[in-house]
């Protein structure tokens, strides 16, 4: 799960263009929207192109998303349960 | 102010303004889903020709049937014309060639402009004609607006996750989208009057843009560069005065909901609306003209009406036009 | 309409190894993209959406940044420099010829046949429309945003003189365009309406 969680930081960082970020920036409890990382609507929906393209997890509804996504931790614990790759 | 002469729509409820028109009359849509269009996107619903267009061809038929509604005092018209093309995505992402291509195609020597204001383009580019007129110019302009769906357009709404599975229902509590769809729809602007063959045609009066400044792809929450446009044409107008509010209207949550606000906000709420995405589905660049024509149409003559639009990257318009019959004496 | 002189209170021109403000040269280490980055950095170093957009946004947004703060200026409605204050009064005007190529063709990489994952952070920005968003956001400009695509530059200037007409106080209008991350231009005015 911690490798999970590391490598998701470095593919958060470059799918939402975190410029001047690194993992070890990243607190994988902080919420990823609203404070924490401050994402928006369009970070949200590539965070769903995310896990398609790199996990094969194809999110149906994007309201589910908010759940998902609360934090980089409840995101990997996601992705382990449903992976496809 | 400046005078339509002529107008057109073609679109997958038919050739010309008038069957375009009656289609909506007759509660028609163009909406279908479509499975198998573009290789991998989803099936998606959405207002297409049968027989796949080419861009510049399906333009200049529009052009040609809007031309054909005008008296001309002489064949000089063509000198004193500017070509105004509306789209978003123009001929496979190329806006510039094809607004050249038609320009070319009617002798016009004058550069033709092209607007992409997103979805208000349709808008943006009467107001554009309508300063130039006013400026003196030009004596003419040739409004036409055309999009043509493609897997690249497809695919990105369906990545936006702006799409409704099916036919769309703006303002609807239950509204999960909006449609796409594919027109060219053309309106002559004239400084001058012209006879015309017992068709109501119409004044552009006032136009209006504002951006929110809120976020690039999502209306601002209490609709504030909608309400200033409403707010800019409504000058010297009471919300009586306005005979019909063409809204935007494409169903998604967001758009519908900021557009109420603007409307209560510049007391229109109650005026009678014309919502056209459930027939044509969201024609894009050819929007702002195709839904003007058939609110034109659809009033009476001496009505005004206004016509308002939304599009990524904050942008909001809005013209007033007023709906009339002139002869050449007048 | 008023056929004399149009009054540019200032004017920047960006191309990938050279940055002029009111005819000075502004010095950078870096060229292209890599420069844009490095002027953000100077200029603003503040704004992490800066690395969302496009190198046509950024463009668009660097130019109008150094452009902006650099001029004293005044409308009806607010001091242009001072950020969080509404204008509504001025207009954004842009043109190029290419629209938003380059964006479009990143974009085209995600929704090749057999590879297909739409990325909707590159959708986005297809619109040529949205470097004048972005301006607008970076300094609350609530009035007018447009985007004209055109053969060249001059024939921006009926249009702008055309808005003058309209009374909008102030135009923030020029040419932006990209090809390539590191093949652009970028000149903008701010041209004063008395």
């Amino acid at each position: 799960m911690e490798q999970l969680i590391e490598q998701l930081k470095a593919q958060i960082i470059e799918a939402l263009n975190f410029e001047d970020m690194t993992p070890a920036d990243i607190d994988t409890d902080a919420p990823l929207f609203g404070e924490g990382l401050g994402l928006d609507s369009i970070d949200a929906l590539e965070l769903i192109m995310l896990m398609d393209r790199e996990y094969g997890i194809k999110l149906a509804d994007p309201k589910a998303g908010k759940a998902i996504f609360a934090s980089v931790r409840t995101m990997a614990e996601f992705i382990q349960a449903n992976r496809k790759k | 102010m400046i005078y339509c002469v002529g107008h057109s729509i073609i679109s997958p409820l038919g050739e010309g303004s008038q069957a375009n028109y009656e289609a909506v009359q007759a509660g028609r849509t163009g909406l279908k889903i479509h499975t198998n269009r573009f290789e991998d996107v989803e099936p998606f619903c959405a207002s297409l020709f049968d027989t796949p267009q080419s861009f510049v061809p399906l333009c200049i038929r529009s052009i040609e049937d809007a031309i054909g509604q005008w008296t001309m005092d002489n064949g000089q018209w063509i000198k004193d014309t500017i070509f105004i093309l509306s789209t978003t995505k123009g001929d496979q992402l190329d806006l510039l060639t094809p607004a050249q291509e038609i320009a070319c195609h009617f002798g016009n020597p004058n550069p033709p402009i092209v607007v992409s204001n997103a979805c208000t383009s349709g808008v943006c580019a009467q107001i554009t004609a309508m300063r130039l007129l006013e400026a003196g110019l030009y004596k003419h302009a040739v409004v036409v607006g055309c999009d043509i769906q493609t897997k690249f357009i497809v695919s990105g709404f369906q990545a936006f996750k702006a799409l409704s599975p099916e036919p769309c229902k703006p303002f609807d509590p239950d509204r999960k989208g909006l449609n796409l769809g594919e027109a060219a729809a053309t309106i002559i602007y004239s400084v001058q009057n012209s006879e015309c063959r017992g068709q109501n045609f119409w004044t552009l009066e006032a136009g209006s843009i504002h951006n929110d400044a809120n976020h690039i792809s999502a209306p601002s929450r209490t609709g504030e560069g909608s309400y200033r446009c409403l707010m800019d044409v409504m000058k010297g107008f009471q919300p009586e005065d306005i005979a019909l509010v063409g809204v935007h209207g494409t169903a998604t949550p967001y758009n519908d909901a900021m557009e109420t606000i603007a409307l209560e906000r510049a007391g229109l709420q109650d005026r009678p609306r014309s919502v056209l995405k459930p027939h044509f589905g969201h024609t894009m660049g050819a929007a702002g003209v195709v839904e003007t024509i058939i609110c034109a149409l659809s009033v009476p003559q001496n009505s005004t009406f206004i016509k308002m639009l939304s599009g990524f990257g904050g942008v909001n318009a809005a013209i007033r036009l007023r709906v009339g019959q002139w002869t050449k004496d007048n | 309409m008023d056929k004399g002189q149009l009054k540019v209170e200032g004017e920047i021109e960006i191309q990938p190894t050279s940055v002029v403000l009111n005819g000075q040269p502004i010095a950078t280490s870096e060229t292209g993209d890599k420069m844009l980055v490095e002027l953000y950095r100077r200029y603003v170093g503040d704004y992490p959406k800066f690395f969302k957009m496009d190198t046509l946004s950024r463009l668009g947004f660097i130019a109008a940044e150094i452009l902006l703060k650099n001029t004293e200026h005044r409308t009806q409605t607010a001091t242009l420099t001072e950020h969080g204050t509404q204008n509504t009064d001025m207009a954004v005007i842009l043109a190029n010829s290419k629209a938003s190529i380059k964006n479009d063709t990143d974009y085209m990489a995600t929704i090749s046949n057999g590879n297909y994952y739409p990325s909707p952070a590159l959708f986005v920005y297809t619109l040529p429309n949205i470097v004048t968003g972005e301006i607008a956001i970076r300094h609350q400009i609530q009035g007018e945003t447009s985007f004209y695509i055109l053969e060249n530059q001059e024939q921006l200037e009926p249009i702008i003189r055309s808005t003058l007409n309209v009374k909008r106080s102030t135009i923030l209008a020029g040419w932006c365009e990209c090809t390539e991350p590191n093949r652009f231009y970028a000149k903008l005015q701010i041209i004063w309406n008395n």
